[in-house]
């Protein structure tokens, strides 16, 4: 699976300046999302004069006078266009799907994870005589909706899926920790999945974080209000998972002989432990791990 | 079999490392899968080292500096 990020985390922003937020963070391809007033005919223009690698376009309702533009961008640009299941305007999937390919483009259809909503998206797509012109989207929406069907809607729609949104990750993750996106990923991952996870904020109230975020490989930009901390006290839950070991080495190394560092994670701190014993020397710290989550782990390290 | 791709950077800090054990457990023997990560997870493979003594082949494919993949594969045994 590659992950991308949809241009929904950004609004207005210039798509090759996206591009290079997207390199800082490791992140393979954007989803365009267009709006409403949108030159279309200027859009494949505008993408290939940007340099950016897209991986699908997205609309949020498919108007019926601009089912045919669409077809053909879709077609232009070799990406698919998802839309929500119930925002296609009325005209019937195999109408969709013929006016897709005839464009050289594709449609998909977005489902919840919701197996009913699932399983009737199937049943209309089997309907259509174009299978490559048309799939399904799934968009994961961990904050609002439970995943514990996750696994039967995988199951259920894994031969059309073509795109994967996930509403949420980026500065957003810690939140949602504890939702069962671990599993649903690994689960995705052993079906063979391949193609995009697209990132996209859960609500627009999120957006000043991921500016942040995008901004700045340093900081979450989580602005928690977690108290200030004594002496030899660590709390790394606002620190992002990539700079928690050097801090945790850090502090560690400025630690006096005989002092207890005591760290507040969101995760198990085994990984802290491997991490010390990696890299110090045998005998040189004593590690307690207290508590056992599900939301905040403590623990204890004692240079020796 | 397709390539397994686990991409652990979309999944929450506290669901990471049980989601790549259960991965790693759900592989038949011979078979791996390619983490991916933003840092480099020297100390999960300290932690498989303890938990999956002998059970595992580490390969990395990508050294970062933005991305790191590993390459974990169960031992035929």
């Amino acid at each position: 699976m590659k992950v991308s990020l949809s241009t929904a985390a950004s609004p207005g922003a210039a798509l090759d300046a996206l591009g290079v937020a997207c390199q800082g963070r490791g992140l393979n391809g954007i989803e365009l999302v267009l709006e409403p007033g949108d030159d279309l005919e200027a859009t494949a223009e505008r993408v290939r004069a940007s340099g950016v690698q897209l991986v699908a376009l997205r609309v949020e309702q498919l108007e019926p006078s601009k089912i045919n533009p669409l077809a053909r961008l879709s077609g232009a640009l070799s990406v698919p266009l998802s839309v929500p299941h119930d925002r296609t305007g009325g005209t019937s999937l195999p109408e969709l799907a013929q006016r897709f390919k005839d464009a050289g483009g594709s449609l998909l259809y977005g489902v919840g994870t919701d197996l009913a909503q699932v399983l009737s998206a199937k049943a209309e797509l089997l309907k259509a005589e174009n299978p490559a012109s048309i799939g399904l989207a799934w968009e994961i929406r961990p904050g609002s909706e439970a995943l514990s069907e996750a696994s039967a809607v995988l199951l259920a729609l894994r031969e059309h899926l073509r795109l994967v949104r996930l509403y949420g990750g980026g500065p957003e993750q810690r939140e949602q920790d504890g939702r069962g996106i671990g599993p649903l990923f690994v689960d995705l991952a052993i079906s063979g999945y391949g193609g995009s996870v697209v990132l996209t904020p859960s609500t627009p109230e999120e957006l000043p974080r991921w500016g942040a975020w995008l901004a700045s490989r340093k900081s979450a930009g989580c602005g928690s209000g977690h108290p200030p901390l004594g002496e030899h006290e660590l709390d790394i839950r606002d620190v992002e998972p990539r700079d928690r070991l050097s801090m945790i080495l850090g502090a560690f190394g400025a630690l006096p002989r005989g002092a207890t560092l005591r760290i507040t994670l969101d995760h198990d701190p085994s990984c802290m432990y491997y991490a010390l014993e990696e890299s110090q020397p045998q005998g040189s710290f004593a590690f307690r791990k207290i508590g056992d989550g599900p939301q905040v782990w403590n623990a204890e390290v004692t240079k020796v | 079999m397709a390539e397994i791709d686990l991409d652990v950077r979309v999944i929450p800090p506290g669901e990471k490392h049980p989601a790549i054990f259960r991965a790693f457990d759900a592989l038949s023997a011979g078979e791996a899968f390619t983490l991916i990560n933003d840092h480099d997870p020297f100390p999960l493979r300290r932690q498989f080292e303890a938990m999956r003594a002998g059970q595992f082949e580490w390969t990395y494919t990508e050294k970062g500096p933005v991305v790191w993949r590993v390459r974990i594969a169960k031992n035929k045994s």
